[in-house]
């Protein structure tokens, strides 16, 4: 027989009705044999205790349901962003509030670099400076022989020194639309859109499929998701090539790989009856640790960028609506062939329109192949009111709302993208689960960092960066928050049977708190420390 | 500057079900003598004369005339890498966007990338459906717009004539030349322009300026000409060439052109002389006419 641990906590938080909370937990082949008390195991045998845990809090490891692998991989390059942010070693980067800031801390970091490489900076996000835009000038402050680039935090723009522009050719002749030219005629070192960006990072050797490919990407990622305390971790728009497949299951299968891997196929573009295809044979390769056989859909931009396509009265300042990334018809037949070949689907929406567009799609595939359990999920759903969300909870339709946006983006939608009125009523958890619809809250990280409690806090809060409460009326309570952010998003991943509560019978996965959630005031959810996770029984100290 | 020739890039876009992929089918079945390398999101409906196939793995059909079509997977611009990277270099690289996509989102990385070579967007305008689309309030402004951003456009399924009333409002949001692909004999002169290493005076390569349909004309000299004024030049050339290419001497270095409808593309080159090539339709211009204001130029 194998052994029995139980862990001793300072309090367990189950998210499980029949015991809401307890003190010990029982594990035996990395799954929950038991919960309750110091003896909650001794009818099943021998025990072994484990105090190790003892002062911490222990909650059901968190689930992410939209993140990308990207964000662990992105730190082998320098960070540059506005917020504070930790590394997947632990290690805090300052953010940089300004400008001068950005010069001066990655001067420090181009002297951990060797001689002959490029400076590759990431997560710049110049909505949040006031006054100058960064330029060449900017960063040719950092080194004119090396060469630089900063990819912005949207991953749409750039902006690199002299030496870089140089080596892509760019100059007073060039005439090329992203390439952003000053009043001089020279450029200015900011390059807009892939086309433009694409000379600079093939010379640099900025490689972004690399940065979820390989296996020190896969590793990094688990880290960033152990010190947030996620023990499942999507991976929402994953190419998977069948020699990356092989890659993911080497990694995923060591014990000391602390995360359950949920890559989602992406399908924009292809042909629904090969991708279904592909979809329907990756589910069966399939581990404990590897979950494999849903896919994403795209359909419309960014709200931030003014490519989400938004109902009337559209945007703020007039920009033209935003654009589809898959069209209508595509994402209609798309929806079609997946229903009726029983994949799951995880359908990007920004924008109300979008969203919209969706929830016809599905309900019409739902006509032709009915699937009561298809559980589809619409990603983001920001601009989602309470008349969608009937609508998802009637078709059985999953929201996986895109909390953390209040926060970061809250201020900005209010003044310059769809204003007030709507930017109240965004990211709507409230209303998903008033109308009884299965919600989950996400990061999308890298876009936002990864970390189910700040997500939480948003969620509960709604506060923006300025400080305000944006749209007071859509708060949900903690204890709501933190089941968005386990059982919630286990539901939208089909894996609410495995993980997502601490109840006997599931894996025995785990987030170590430094401090009861449920305790602390609503305020400081954010601040709760994130000791280390458990997964399969088997303890990962951050 | 790169020791291999430049990859010239054409991207055709269009909506779903206007035409693209048989266009492909056409292109790579032609005798335009090329290498050419094809990209597109997936095989569903490129349907390759099994006599021309040489191999095919996976993501890679390869043809018995040195093309290659290939799948470009999620990521577009780490194909256009691969792309670039293969050896030997493919002669020109054709990528047919997706049906909603901006193909000037795509075409723009060949005037950005120095090892590129702008090829152009030919958009297929499908003859029936499209008002329609363009009106839609789902899609019509993709649909216009990928119309504005059109170096050439090809009208498919016309029965016989482009409908007037959509002849009009194309020529209402475009400059670029509008063709009836029913009408073309051949359509790599108009998606490749006929591409070779050293044009022979007089004669276009590829044997395409053999068909009575296509006017070529070409010239070799040594005449210079400051970028400005060759700048002035290209905008003033004459209506209905469509495509104009070649190597033009300048005081600073030599200038390499690449002209499709309304698009002109300059990039630094190496050459020792002055030569270009230029293509239209011999219903809209003539070879004298094309001599005529090259040499008013190089007066």
């Amino acid at each position: 027989m194998a052994p029995i641990t139980v862990f001793q906590a300072r309090k367990i938080i189950t998210m499980d009705p029949n015991c809401p909370e307890a003190t010990h937990v029982a594990v035996r082949d990395g799954r929950i044999l038991a919960v309750g008390g110091a003896g909650c195991a001794d009818q099943w045998g021998d025990v072994v205790h484990d105090h190790s845990l003892a002062d911490a809090v222990l909650m059901p490891g968190m689930v992410e349901g939209h993140a990308h692998m990207m964000a662990g991989a992105m730190w082998k390059f320098a960070y540059a962003g506005f917020h504070d942010r930790m590394d997947p070693q632990g290690k805090w980067w300052r953010g940089k509030p300004d400008i001068a800031t950005v010069v001066r801390d990655l001067t420090d970091y181009a002297q951990s670099l060797p001689e002959d490489q490029p400076l590759i900076g990431w997560g710049l996000d110049p909505i949040f400076f006031t006054g100058e835009r960064l330029s060449r000038a900017h960063l040719d402050q950092i080194s004119t022989t090396r060469p630089i680039a900063i990819m912005f935090s949207n991953f749409h723009l750039m902006c690199v020194n002299s030496a870089a522009l140089a080596q892509a050719g760019y100059d007073h002749a060039t005439n090329v639309e992203g390439v952003v030219k000053g009043p001089d005629g020279a450029p200015t070192g900011e390059l807009q859109e892939m086309a433009a960006m694409f000379p600079v990072m093939r010379r640099l050797g900025m490689d972004f499929r690399g940065l979820s490919q390989t296996e020190a990407a896969i590793e990094s990622y688990g880290a960033v998701c152990m010190r947030a305390g996620v023990t499942t971790v999507t991976d929402l728009y994953s190419q998977m090539e069948d020699a990356d497949l092989a890659i993911l299951r080497q990694v995923t299968a060591r014990a000391s790989y602390p995360t359950r891997l949920v890559p989602v196929l992406g399908v924009a573009g292809a042909d629904p009856e090969t991708a279904a295809a592909r979809a329907q044979a990756l589910a069966r390769q399939g581990t404990d640790k590897l979950r494999l056989g849903a896919v994403k859909l795209m359909t419309d931009g960014s709200i931030q960028g003014w490519t989400a396509r938004v109902k009337w009265p559209g945007y703020v300042g007039g920009q033209p609506n935003g654009i589809w990334n898959m069209a209508p018809d595509e994402i209609r037949r798309m929806v079609a062939t997946m229903q009726a070949a029983g994949v799951q689907m995880h359908i990007h929406v920004n924008g109300d329109e979008a969203s919209e567009v969706a929830i016809d799609a599905i309900e019409q595939a739902a006509r032709h192949s009915p699937w009561p359990g298809a559980r589809h999920v619409l990603q983001h759903c920001q601009m989602m009111g309470p008349d969608q969300f009937a609508r998802c909870a009637e078709l059985g339709i999953c929201t996986n709302i895109f909390a953390n946006h209040i926060w970061y983006f809250g201020d900005q939608h209010a003044a310059l993208t769809i204003g007030e009125d709507r930017a109240k009523r965004m990211d709507a958890l409230r209303a998903a689960l008033d109308a009884g619809v299965h919600a989950a809250i996400h990061s999308d990280a890298p876009v936002t960092p990864l970390g189910p409690l700040f997500t939480a806090w948003c969620a509960v809060n709604r506060q923006t960066m300025s400080g305000r409460v944006l749209g007071g009326a859509q708060c949900v309570s903690v204890a709501e928050a933190l089941h968005a952010i386990t059982l919630g998003a286990a539901y939208t991943l089909k894996m609410d049977g495995e993980v997502g509560s601490i109840e006997a019978g599931k894996f025995a996965d785990f987030a170590i708190l430094g401090e009861d959630p449920l305790a602390v005031p609503a305020q400081a959810l954010k601040d709760v420390p994130v000791l280390g996770t458990v997964l399969a029984g088997q303890v990962h100290l951050a | 500057m790169s020791v291999l020739p430049r990859l010239p890039l054409t991207v055709i876009g269009g909506y779903l079900g206007a035409g693209k992929t048989t266009l492909l089918n056409r292109l790579l079945s032609e005798p335009h003598g090329q290498k050419i390398m094809v990209m597109v999101n997936d095989f569903g409906a490129i349907n390759i004369d099994a006599a021309l196939i040489a191999q095919a793995d996976g993501d890679t059909i390869s043809l018995t005339n040195g093309c290659v079509c290939c799948t470009m997977g999620n990521d577009l611009f780490m194909a256009l890498g691969d792309a670039l990277d293969r050896r030997p270099r493919p002669d020109h690289l054709v990528i047919e966007a997706s049906g909603i996509a901006d193909p000037a989102k795509i075409a723009m990385a060949a005037r950005a990338e120095p090892d590129m070579a702008y090829g152009g967007i030919a958009v297929v305008v499908d003859g029936q459906n499209w008002p329609k689309l363009a009106d839609d309030p789902l899609i019509g402004a993709q649909m216009r717009g990928q119309v504005q951003v059109a170096d050439v456009l090809l009208v498919s399924k016309t029965g016989g004539m482009v409908p007037p009333s959509l002849a009009v409002r194309l020529a209402a949001l475009s400059r670029a030349p509008l063709m009836d692909l029913a009408d073309l004999p051949q359509v790599a002169p108009v998606l490749l322009g006929g591409v070779a290493p050293a044009p022979q005076p007089g004669a276009l390569p590829g044997g395409m300026a053999a068909h009575p349909a296509y006017v070529g004309w070409s010239h070799q000299g040594a005449e210079q000409f400051e970028r400005r004024t060759l700048e002035a030049l290209l905008a003033a050339r004459p209506a209905g060439i469509y495509r104009l290419k070649g190597h033009v001497l300048s005081p600073d270095g030599a200038l390499e052109v690449h002209v499709v409808g309304p698009t002109v593309d300059i990039k630094p080159a190496q050459s020792d002389s002055t030569r270009m090539v230029a293509i239209g339709l011999a219903s809209q211009i003539n070879r004298e006419t094309i001599a005529a204001w090259w040499a008013s130029a190089a007066a």
